[in-house]
Parts: C-alpha cells; sequence; structure tokens
C-alpha cells in the first residue's frame, strides 16, 4: 500500500504541472485586469500603461508563468518608466509556496486572499455534506425498503422536484417566502443575507440562525441526486443471495441492513463523497452569492471576473491538489470496504 | 427498536432541534429587541443606579460589490470611493446639487478669495486649524504633501495618477496649514479632481521609507486612523465592514454610532434584504425593483452622477464604410426609437439622453433636443447616401457592401433588451445588426489586448459614461487618444478625430472663465450632435435607496454621503 500511494504522488506531479499550464494559459485570456479595475469607466490611458509596467503584465506569457511557477527574483523591472530595468523582482514562486500578489487587492499575497475565506466556506460546507449524506442515507434506505409503496413514490416525485430545480430559483425562493412574507405576516422570520444581525453582534448562534437558508438550499438540491443513488445500490445489494441467506438465518434486520447492505452499497457513494469532498473548499457559488456568505465561490467568481490571476490560480491549484488527494484517499477507503481490493 | 421507529425518532428529533435554534435565534424582531429584557430587570432592582443603555445607532449599508482597497489612491471602485465621505472625506466634497463644500480647507479657493492664481497656474489651500486625524495627531499640510509625492512615486501601484501625473508640477507647505498646487498649465477643472482622499503621513511614511512603497501597508485595507466622523473598525472579506464613530471627530459629531457596510453581490438578494429590512440603504436598481421598494418603505432617490447611455459609433479604419457618412449616422438616430425604449424598458423613469454632458449640469446645451423617432426621414437620408437595397434581401447595400453593423455591450439585462428592441427597429429600414455582448471586463480590454470596442471590432458599442463629473472634461474624443500599434492604451476608442472639436477640447481645459467654458461645451455638443458621433440612448441617474427610519439624509451624485453626520434614525 505504502509504495502505490507514493507511486499515486509522484504521478500527481506530472499531472499538476499540466493542470497548471492549461489553467494559466486559459486565465491569461480571460480578460484584462486593467480594464475597468473594477471601476464604473474605462482606466485611464496614462494609468493603464503604467500599471501593466509595474505589475509585469506587459511580459510575454511564458515568462508570466514562469514568475508564477518558480518567482522573478533572477529579473528586474522598469517600475518608473524611464527604460531602466532597475528594480529586482521579489516573488518566490508557487513552488516556494508564493502564489503571488492579488492584482485586485494590490499588496496583498494571494494565499492570504484565499486564505481568509477558507473557515468560512468550511463553515457553510461541512454541515451541509453531513446534513445531505445523512439526510440521503435516510431516504434512500427508507425508500430501498419501502420499494412501490407510497411512501417510495412521494420520495421518489419529491427527490425529481429537488433535483430538477435550480440552486438559485430554490434560494430565492427560500428566501423571499421565509424572510420577506414571514415578516409581512407577522411571523418569525429568517435573515435574508450576511452571518449576523449587526444590532446583536457575531455569536455562534446568530451564524447557525444565518446558516439555515443557505443550507436548506444546499441540501435540497444535493439530497435528492444523492439518494437516488443510495436507492438504486440498496435495491441492487438487497437482491443479492447473501442478504437472501442472511435473511434464511435469522439475522436481525437492522443488523442486515446496517453492516451487510449498506456497507457493501456504499462503494458507489464513497466514489461520490471523494469527488464531492474537494469541492467542499470551492464552496458553493450561487448560494455564497445570493446568500452573502463570504465563502470561496464567491471568491472565485469575483476575482475571475476581475482577471486576478493569482488568486483565481491559486484556488484552483488548491482545488486539483485536493481532488488528487481526495481521490487518493478514495482508493484506499475502497481497500477497507472491499477486502477484495488490493493495490500492491 | 425497530429501524423505522429510529427514523422516525430520528425525524422528531431533527425537527425539535430545529424548533429550539428557531426559538433561540429568533426572527428578526427578536434580533433586534432593545439590548434587553435583562437590563429592565436590573434596573427594577436598583433603579437609582442602573440606566439601560441606549441602544446603537447602526446604519447598514448594502453594497453589491466588496472593496478592493480602502486606500482611495490604490482603488477605481465606486463602492470603495463612495465610503471615503465616512472616514477620510475629500478635502471638499460636492453637495446634493453638486456643489463643493469647503471640508478640510477653510474654503473653496477661488480667483476672488487669492485661492487660484489670475493665470491658473496655482491653487493656494488653507486648511481648517482644527483638523486631527482619528488617533489625535495633527492633520497638517504636510499630509497633503506626503499624499502628492506616494501617489506619483513609480514604487506604489496605485490606481490612477491622474490630476498629479502630468498636471502638477508640485505640491508644497508653507506652513503647517497652508497648501500650494502647482500646475504645470492652467488646469481647470481641479475642482473635480483634487484630493479625493488624504493619506496619514505618520502612520505611512514609516512602511515607505522601509519597504520603498506602501503597496503591502496594513493601513491600505485596515485604515484605522481617519480623518472622517467615522473610523474604520473592521473588515471581514467577502461579508461586511463597519466603521464606527471617531470619538476624535473635529467636525460635527455624528448622531449614529456605526455604518455597517454588508457586501451582497446579488440584485434581487439585495431587494429582498431592503424589503425585508435587513438593510437601510442600497443602490444600483433596476427601474423595475422601485415599486416593490416604495411599497416596503424604502424611499428612493434618484441622483445625477454624470452618466448618460449611449451608443459609440466607431468611425476608424477600416470600420465599416456606411459610419464615416453623417447621413447614416443619422438615420440611425431617427429610426431608433428611444422616446419609447425609455417609456416601456424604464418605466418612463428616465427620458431619452441628447448629449454626452446631460447629467453634467450646467455643461448640457438646453437649446438641443433629441432626434425624433422618424423612420422615413432615416430611409430618405440613407437613400440620399446610396445606400439602397439593390439585391432584394432586406438590407441595404452600396458598392456590393451590405448595409449590416456589428452591435455590442455589456450582459447587463437592460442592454440586452435593448439591443433587441434596436436590432428590430434598425431592421424596418433596411440596417442589419449582428448582436454581441460581453462580460465587462472583457468589453474594456484595451486596444493592446484586442478589446472589441478598443480595436473596431463593434461598430456600435453601448454603454453609460461620464466626463469627469461634475466637471465636464473628457479625453475620449482627443485625435491624439486614438491608439495604435505605438499607443496601445489610447483611450479614443471610436478613433474619432474632428478638427474643430480637438480645438475646442484643447482650447476649454485653459479657459479660466466660466461662461466662456460653458459656451464651448455647447459648441462641442452641437458639433457632435450634428455630426451625430454618438447617440444618447437614456439619462443615467444613480438610484439609492433608504429604509424610512433614516431622517435627515441627502444624496449628492459625486459625494453621495456628504452630510452622514446629520443622518439619524427615527426613534
Amino acid at each position: 500500500m505504502t509504495r502505490y500511494i507514493l507511486r499515486r504522488m509522484l504521478q500527481a506531479i506530472p499531472l499538476l504541472f499540466i493542470i497548471s499550464v492549461v489553467l494559466f494559459v486559459l486565465m491569461m485570456n480571460m480578460g484584462d485586469p486593467l480594464a475597468t479595475l473594477g471601476g464604473r469607466r474605462a482606466t485611464r490611458p496614462a494609468d493603464r500603461e503604467r500599471l501593466t509596467r509595474q505589475l509585469g503584465l506587459d511580459k510575454p506569457i511564458y515568462t508570466q508563468y514562469l514568475y508564477w511557477l518558480i518567482g522573478n527574483q533572477w529579473d528586474h523591472f522598469d517600475m518608473d518608466g524611464d527604460g531602466t530595468l532597475e528594480s529586482p523582482g521579489v516573488r518566490l514562486g508557487v513552488l516556494r509556496g508564493d502564489f503571488g500578489i492579488s492584482l485586485v487587492k494590490r499588496g496583498t499575497p494571494a494565499l492570504q486572499v484565499i486564505w481568509e475565506r477558507v473557515p468560512n466556506t468550511l463553515l457553510l460546507m461541512i454541515p451541509a455534506e453531513i446534513l445531505i449524506v445523512l439526510g440521503a442515507l435516510i431516504v434512500g434506505i427508507v425508500s430501498a425498503l419501502r420499494q412501490y409503496t407510497l411512501l417510495d413514490h412521494t420520495i421518489t416525485t419529491l427527490s425529481f422536484i429537488g433535483f430538477s430545480m435550480p440552486i438559485f430559483f430554490i434560494a430565492l425562493l427560500s428566501m423571499y417566502i421565509f424572510a420577506v412574507l414571514f415578516k409581512r405576516w407577522g411571523l418569525p422570520y429568517l435573515p435574508t443575507v450576511g452571518m449576523f444581525d449587526p444590532s446583536v453582534g457575531k455569536t455562534g448562534l446568530q451564524v447557525m440562525w444565518h446558516m439555515v437558508l443557505p443550507l436548506f438550499s444546499l441540501t435540497v438540491i444535493s439530497l435528492a441526486g444523492y439518494s437516488r443513488y443510495i436507492r438504486s445500490t440498496m435495491l441492487e445489494v438487497l437482491s443479492q443471495d447473501y442478504i437472501r441467506t442472511a435473511k434464511s438465518k435469522g439475522l436481525p434486520g437492522r443488523r442486515m441492513i446496517m453492516v451487510h447492505a449498506l456497507k457493501n452499497a456504499s462503494l458507489p457513494l464513497v466514489t461520490i463523497i471523494g469527488l464531492d469532498l474537494p469541492f467542499l473548499l470551492a464552496g458553493a457559488l450561487v448560494t455564497e452569492s445570493i446568500f452573502a456568505w463570504p465563502g470561496m465561490g464567491r471568491l472565485f467568481i469575483d476575482h475571475l471576473a476581475r482577471t486576478d490571476v493569482p488568486v483565481v490560480m491559486g484556488i484552483l491549484m488548491i482545488i486539483s491538489v485536493a481532488v488528487v488527494v481526495f481521490q487518493l484517499l478514495t482508493d484506499i477507503v475502497y481497500a477497507w470496504l472491499d477486502p477484495r481490493i488490493r493495490y500492491d | 427498536m425497530s429501524v423505522t421507529k429510529r427514523l422516525y425518532l430520528l425525524l422528531s428529533l431533527l425537527i425539535v432541534a430545529a424548533m429550539v435554534l428557531t426559538a433561540c435565534g429568533g426572527g428578526g424582531e427578536e434580533a433586534q429587541e432593545p439590548a434587553g429584557g435583562g437590563e429592565e430587570l436590573v434596573a427594577t432592582e436598583t433603579p437609582s443606579e442602573v440606566v439601560p443603555p441606549a441602544e446603537p445607532k447602526v446604519a447598514v449599508f448594502i453594497f453589491t460589490q466588496e472593496f478592493d482597497s480602502l486606500n482611495p489612491y490604490y482603488t477605481n471602485m465606486w463602492f470603495s470611493e463612495i465610503t471615503s465621505s465616512l472616514w477620510d472625506p475629500w478635502a471638499w466634497q460636492f453637495d446634493q446639487d453638486n456643489l463643493p463644500v469647503p471640508v478640510l480647507l477653510a474654503e473653496i479657493p477661488s480667483v476672488a478669495n487669492g485661492g487660484v492664481s489670475s493665470d491658473g497656474m496655482q491653487l493656494t489651500m488653507h486648511l481648517r486649524p482644527d483638523l486631527t486625524w482619528s488617533d489625535g495627531e495633527p492633520i497638517t499640510s504636510d499630509d497633503f504633501v506626503f499624499t502628492y509625492e506616494m501617489i506619483v512615486d513609480p514604487g506604489n501601484t496605485v490606481a490612477t495618477t491622474y490630476p498629479y501625473d502630468p498636471e502638477v508640477e508640485s505640491v508644497t507647505a508653507p506652513d503647517e496649514t497652508t497648501v500650494v498646487v502647482t500646475f504645470s498649465e492652467p488646469f481647470i477643472p481641479w475642482v473635480a479632481n483634487l484630493w479625493h482622499g488624504l493619506l496619514p503621513a505618520h502612520v505611512l511614511r514609516p512602511v515607505f521609507e522601509a519597504e520603498g512603497s506602501i503597496d503591502g501597508a496594513a493601513w491600505n485595507l485596515a485604515p484605522t486612523v481617519g480623518s472622517g466622523p467615522f473610523v474604520f473598525e473592521e473588515w471581514e472579506s467577502g461579508s461586511f465592514a463597519r466603521f464606527v464613530r471617531n470619538e476624535n471627530y473635529w467636525g460635527e459629531a455624528p448622531k449614529l454610532d456605526e455604518i455597517f457596510v454588508r457586501f451582497v453581490p446579488d440584485d434581487a438578494a439585495q431587494i429582498n434584504a431592503l424589503v425585508a429590512g435587513d438593510g437601510d440603504v442600497g443602490t444600483f436598481f433596476s427601474y423595475s425593483d422601485l415599486d416593490q421598494l416604495e411599497a416596503a418603505g424604502v424611499k428612493i432617490f434618484s441622483v445625477i452622477s454624470g452618466f448618460d447611455e449611449g451608443w459609440f459609433f466607431f468611425v476608424g479604419e477600416p470600420g465599416h464604410p456606411a459610419l464615416k457618412d453623417v447621413r447614416v449616422r443619422q438615420a440611425i438616430a431617427y429610426a431608433f426609437d428611444r422616446f419609447s425604449l425609455t417609456e416601456d424598458l424604464l418605466l418612463g423613469l428616465t427620458t431619452p439622453a441628447v448629449t454626452f454632458w446631460d447629467m453634467t449640469p450646467p455643461f448640457a446645451d438646453p437649446s438641443l433636443e433629441a432626434y425624433p423617432y422618424d423612420p422615413a426621414k432615416a430611409e430618405a437620408l440613407l437613400d440620399e447616401a446610396g445606400w439602397i437595397d439593390s439585391n432584394g434581401d432586406g438590407t441595404r447595400d452600396k458598392d456590393g457592401v451590405e448595409l449590416v453593423l456589428t452591435y455590442g455591450t455589456t450582459d447587463r439585462d437592460i442592454r440586452i433588451d435593448t439591443q433587441a428592441v434596436a436590432q428590430e427597429q434598425l431592421a424596418a429600414v433596411g440596417i442589419g445588426v449582428e448582436l454581441f455582448t460581453y462580460d465587462s471586463d472583457l468589453f474594456f480590454t484595451g486596444f493592446g489586448d484586442g478589446g472589441p470596442v478598443a480595436t473596431g471590432e463593434i461598430d456600435i458599442a453601448q454603454y453609460s459614461d461620464s466626463p469627469l463629473f461634475p466637471d465636464a472634461d473628457t479625453y475620449y474624443f482627443l485625435c491624439g487618444e486614438i491608439p495604435t500599434e505605438d499607443y496601445p492604451d489610447g483611450g479614443n476608442w471610436q478613433w474619432l478625430c474632428d478638427e474643430d472639436l480637438e480645438a475646442l477640447f484643447e482650447e476649454q481645459i485653459y479657459e479660466p472663465d466660466e461662461q466662456a467654458r460653458l459656451e464651448m461645451f455647447y459648441q462641442i455638443e452641437r458639433i457632435m450632435y450634428d455630426q451625430m458621433y454618438w447617440l444618447g440612448l437614456w439619462r443615467d441617474p444613480d438610484l439609492f435607496g433608504v429604509n424610512e427610519r433614516l431622517t435627515n439624509v441627502k444624496i449628492s451624485g459625486r459625494t453621495p454621503f456628504y452630510n452622514i453626520v446629520e443622518w439619524d434614525i427615527a426613534p
């Protein structure tokens, strides 16, 4: 197993290198970070010329990639526009942990900009994932055990409704009903946006209260898909000979379902969760935007809109690394769940 | 216990937990109750000693964009700029009529009071003697000199050096309360362009001396020292920023205790938050949302801010040959019904713009009227110009060239709707239109990077823009600003070079007489109107929504929160 893990990690190096090249080239063609600088008017010509030079955006794309990868301490720059390359570079490069300086928050390291959002992202996404998996397990198992009953049909219908609705619709609809209309009707109402009420302060209870609607939206959308997977794999496993044998030997129903059926039915679910986990770091783009939750999804879209290459590349590379790591973990979990799987 | 029973138990527990959470968290009403019942109980026990603290007066602003920097010279973002009034006001701000009001100065410099030299080359500013930073340090002329030095220093990647480079030759401090600005040439639009915030020398100079730049200064993102009625307290990335009352403020004390800025990027969520009372101030609404806001007790302020939406015709080379003929440009103006457009799409809440300066009073020539909707006249002009449908394909042509224009804009809903209307109406007179929409950063990409507007890839570019409001000066139409391979950063994206216009633009910048300068702009507008270089679609005021619980609110187009110290919350 150790040799397998080492081999996978070595294989990841060229993979990440290729990913970084492709992403960098794509990013450099996404727009002009100096077009408006986030303002309402196009950047003045003289400022565009000066900032292009000062920020090193006048260099060829391969040079900028090299700066990003290994730093620019080996090069000099013309900061004052007099034609003399007088200022030495200060960037260390990604290989030495320096993702560069944000073009939007000039002067701030990209990694710092990203890191500030990680706690809030996980604060929303981990409970969401737990709720989704737990909810999907309950709904999927019940639906499988009660196949073709009224309960199963009801759950199936609701699942498809949830699965087919766009998240922005659920988010805005739930906000309108539980915040706007409930207030209008004089009922206790949920907050619309943010993490807390400024007149109360950022208490744990306030944050939990403000998480209700975002969690609801995320759960409704994803629970449907997950529960369908569990239902179908449970149905498949429940029809296997060994389950029938277990039943005929008089094994208690709970033990049969939880130990024998669910464990074997979990393999496809592990694959899906393994694929999903790295994207917890990416946050929930639409949900965060609508509920003004300060997570990674919003950071990504805000900085992508301004072609902030260091920050966007940082987010994408962190997610890429997370995908590689979680895929490896998934394979290891496979071996634990199914003793027939051996990697050595 | 069976699996079913366990599931029911689990579901019941979840429901109970949700109910407990509801009870603890409370709806907004509970959450906004005075800090509590708790204090009242204590007060009953010891009535003579304990006075319940007054609830802090917190106004919640909802911004759809988050700041990139709070250093006023490191940002072009409007949302950053407008918060300046709270914590780092301009040397002079603009009132609701967009007239300058001195803030850090004893008076606005003028020729009459000796603040502006008769040749327009020098500006002498006298500071108020009682100015202090929020940490108690005095604000002196040295802070102005330092601010100037930081803007023009090549070690700093400030957003813009205009007008300090090249218009300003020097900034000096003869004494602690006098600042002298010397221009390289007479610079009339100084009132709209100078001193949009002040940098505290005692905080930033040590950073600059140590690092050769203030790019990485902590103050840029956490300006805990300021000069305004509020002072920066906290900024949580992506979530909120707080500005609390500045106890060392040298002017009239603000009535509010705190301004809480919440970043809500989604437009619909912003509307819901304002309607639900989760925000007091919002801006940048669609006209279609105004009814809902007003019904919820949100007062709408429509303020003049210099912006007019319009079509910029590309008249450079190669470009479409038809647009080089003034009769075709005029025909387009007659063929597009902007009156119905503003009535139907913009709900009659604004009117067609006539000139690029409509929203920059008093510079708009009142004698000009919008081209009427007259398709018959448009067709006559096109016939006269030789553009006829010779091959019967429904589109006019001339010398084998079809009159099909490319028309691009950004992806705002109202612009996409406008494109559809224009395409239909222009087709009715035989002008074909191909529509393109872009993300705004791609749309405004410069010539060097192949931007669609800058390179003339699209024949008609639609967007909202303004001169250097509240001044009328602009560089957009100068011949020297046409982008080229040698000068890829040029800002004249119409590639328009009209000798008469050029002469007037060059002349107005040095004209010290207000009335004479006004007349020059009237001449500029008349030329642009007759030649139809720019077609106004609608006047584009800024919309602000303010919850009715806020009182004494006035909004300016240039410095919206200029009277923030007077704002209060109704009891």
